[in-house]
């Protein structure tokens, strides 16, 4: 209950973006989420951090609906952006998707050129009207991906032959060019070595400006460092959820100052 | 007889490996670091052992038959081989064998008895000789084996050393066998070319393969233009094709995207099935159903159908035709990482749309190779084309039309009597030649189509 006021007293402070009550899910068997509620508010980084397998990837994937592509996966309870539940059955998930975009743990750009991997999104949503106005949406999503500068020169070479960090960088990219609300990401720096992963956060700390951003990761330092919010999810059960300062100074929850501290996980 | 030399190779092999495995152990547990695992040195003995002796023994086997028949003949009292050719001693030779099992027609004269006994007796010295030869050479080598073994001797490098020696072996023997067809194939090909100039056969529009069976006969000059049969395998081979591309792609597009698992599990098999149902098979299908039903309904809407089509032969080898491009396809869709999936759905792509834009590039490569598979498979099918297309060649593209193809015109070259020294004949190597060549052209000409064009993932 000491939790449920917590949450009140944010959604004073700030815009709620996403409003989560009681969700669950289902692997099969398996209860990978237990109950979980929570806001997360706009122009905010939240961090979710938690040991491996303890159901924070799964909870991301729930709110652009992701896991909807995984057959034997089954999602109850309330998941509402901006005030309307995503799914309800006249949401769209694609169009949802649009809205809400999300980073992949491993960059994962398409084997085609990096114009074109950014132009994708704008092309399926049919964002530009003519080729000048893809090229000026390609440019400015390259530069808010801060990889403008390395590859103008080579737009038509394939993506793929980036290294790992600008091509992480260029699949943020591609994910800002369909103009989403709310962009998640999935151990955006996992695969990355720190020159990179710095590259990256300073980005997401730019991102921050226009987007609500919720990213998952198991650096509780990177987490320190990008986010105003942190969530602890453990076994499936959303511990603790604060401002970021209160969770690595004063935490709540015996099992969060035990995470942080290093005695689980 | 033949038996007891591979009897005694496979207990040389057993003996070889027990003793040297023993006799690493033995060094072993005396204290020494062995470089290999026991059983490496086990492997080098038998290995060294198996392959030689095997050799040998096979080599003896295939060259005991000439040898001892030519000892036999070489032994024959002078005088009785004078009068005869080739043919005649032959005939000796058969005569000869067959006294020696025993089956006497007649009374033959007391030479071919003599020579009978000669032949039995040089048999089993060749036995017992291949016998003692075989164990001869499985003790020295195990004896050398043996030899070997030492705490520092790499039985390891040893064994993988032979053993990539035979895996080159089974992997030049493709080579070597296309190298021998090829070769046979040119020499049939310029045979050919004497009897009838090349540009007769690469741009004549008749293929009439008759020749005079007397110097006087009339109206039996023979035409050799392989363009219109060539030009019936196009035909059959793009009906064959409009019909299997786009069913196998987009089967394979749904079962691997769209399909729920259930139904998925089901399919797949059943058009696994598919390609193993033999060509004759189809061939049935094609002449007692399609082709029927085709011109039935030609005729309806008052169209000219022949009662072998091109269609009819065409379509069922596209039926045949869409297991092949349909694994290959879901290989190459299953083959791209779910992370690019993951990528477009996440942009907010529909499955359609990942499914063009990412999935179908990305899976280009496999997919090309299996519609290529498809392609050679459609030019060098005979058996449902021999069933339904024509035999006649025309210079059509009418696929209402009897058309004949290279393979059909093969096999007819070469069914029944014939001898192998008229252009009649020759005529269906030049047409092999022909097909080996356009089948490798398409083959190459497709890899760099798939090389320029692939969206390489990794």
């Amino acid at each position: 209950m000491n939790d449920m006021r917590q949450f009140e007293r944010d959604v004073k402070m700030t815009n709620t973006k996403i409003t989560a009550r009681s969700v669950n899910v289902h692997y099969g068997d398996t209860h990978a989420i237990k109950d979980v509620d929570v806001d997360i508010a706009d122009k905010t980084v939240t961090a979710f951090i938690g040991p491996s397998g303890c159901g924070k990837s799964t909870f991301l994937r729930c709110l652009n609906r992701m896991n909807d592509t995984i057959d034997i996966c089954r999602v109850t309870g309330l998941i509402n952006l901006d005030g309307k539940d995503i799914n309800h059955k006249s949401v769209d998930p694609v169009q949802l998707r649009a809205q809400v975009g999300m980073v992949f743990q491993k960059p994962n750009p398409f084997p085609k050129s990096i114009y074109d991997n950014i132009a994708y999104g704008p092309r399926i949503h049919g964002l530009a009207r003519s080729k000048a106005d893809l090229d000026v949406i390609v440019e400015k999503s390259l530069r808010r991906g801060a990889i403008w500068e390395e590859v103008k020169d080579r737009l038509d070479q394939p993506g793929t032959g980036l290294s790992g960090g600008q091509q992480q960088r260029l699949c943020i990219a591609r994910a800002v060019a369909t103009e989403p609300e709310v962009l998640l990401m999935d151990e955006p720096c996992s695969a990355l070595d720190p020159i990179a992963t710095a590259q990256v956060e300073e980005l997401i700390d730019e991102l921050r400006q226009e987007y609500s951003v919720v990213i998952v990761t198991h650096s509780m330092q990177q987490a320190a460092r990008v986010s105003q919010k942190t969530a602890f999810f453990h076994l499936g059960h959303l511990v603790e959820f604060n401002d970021t300062d209160q969770i690595f100074t004063n935490p709540q929850d015996s099992r969060t100052e035990s995470y942080i501290t290093g005695k689980i996980g | 007889m033949t038996t007891l030399p591979f009897l005694l190779l496979i207990l040389a092999v057993i003996v070889g490996y027990v003793l040297n495995r023993v006799a690493a152990k033995t060094i072993r547990d005396g204290g020494n670091r062995l470089h290999s695992m026991t059983s490496y040195h086990g492997m080098f003995s038998a290995l060294l052992i198996l392959v030689p002796v095997l050799t040998f023994i096979l080599l003896w086997l295939v060259l005991r038959g000439p040898v001892i028949d030519g000892m036999v003949m070489g032994g024959l009292p002078d005088g009785v081989l004078v009068d005869l050719d080739s043919g005649g001693v032959q005939l000796v030779l058969a005569e000869i064998k067959s006294v020696s099992r025993g089956q006497v027609f007649g009374t033959p004269e007391d030479w071919k008895i003599a020579a009978a006994d000669r032949f039995v007796i040089l048999h089993q010295r060749a036995d017992w000789l291949l016998i003692a030869a075989v164990a001869a050479i499985s003790l020295l080598l195990m004896g050398f084996a043996r030899s070997r073994v030492t705490a520092d001797f790499r039985a390891r490098q040893g064994v993988e050393g032979i053993v990539s020696g035979l895996m080159i072996f089974c992997s030049t023997v493709a080579i070597f066998t296309t190298i021998g067809i090829i070769v046979s194939l040119t020499y049939e090909t310029f045979r050919f070319l004497e009897a009838v100039p090349l540009t007769d056969f690469l741009f004549g529009v008749n293929w009439e393969p008759q020749i005079p069976l007397r110097e006087d006969q009339i109206a039996a000059e023979g035409a050799f233009g392989w363009l219109p049969v060539f030009l019936g395998t196009i035909v059959i081979t793009v009906v064959a094709l409009v019909v299997a591309v786009p069913i196998g792609l987009f089967s394979a597009i749904y079962l691997n995207e769209f399909a729920p698992r259930k139904l998925r599990s089901v399919v797949k098999p059943v058009l696994e099935i598919l390609a193993g149902v033999p060509t004759v098979v189809y061939g049935f299908f094609a002449i007692l159903v399609v082709a029927p039903a085709i011109r039935s309904l030609g005729q309806s809407i008052g169209l000219d159908v022949a009662p072998n089509t091109a269609l009819a032969a065409g379509g069922v080898m596209g039926i045949m035709l869409i297991p092949f491009i349909s694994s290959f396809a879901d290989d190459a869709l299953s083959a791209v990482p779910q992370t690019l999936r993951d990528g477009a759905l996440g942009l907010g792509a529909t499955r359609g749309e990942m499914m063009t834009t990412v999935l179908f590039p990305a899976a280009l490569p496999g997919i090309v190779g299996g519609v290529l598979l498809a392609v050679s498979r459609a030019i060098g099918e005979t058996m449902i084309v021999v069933m339904a297309a024509g035999l006649i060649a025309k210079l059509t593209i009418n696929p209402l039309d009897s058309v004949t193809t290279v393979t059909v015109q093969i096999v007819t070259l070469l069914i029944g009597d014939t001898s192998f020294d008229n252009p009649k004949t020759l005529a269906a190597f030049a047409l092999g030649m022909m097909l080996f060549l356009v089948t490798l052209m398409i083959n190459i000409f497709a890899l760099r189509i798939v090389r320029k064009y692939r969206e390489a993932y990794d």
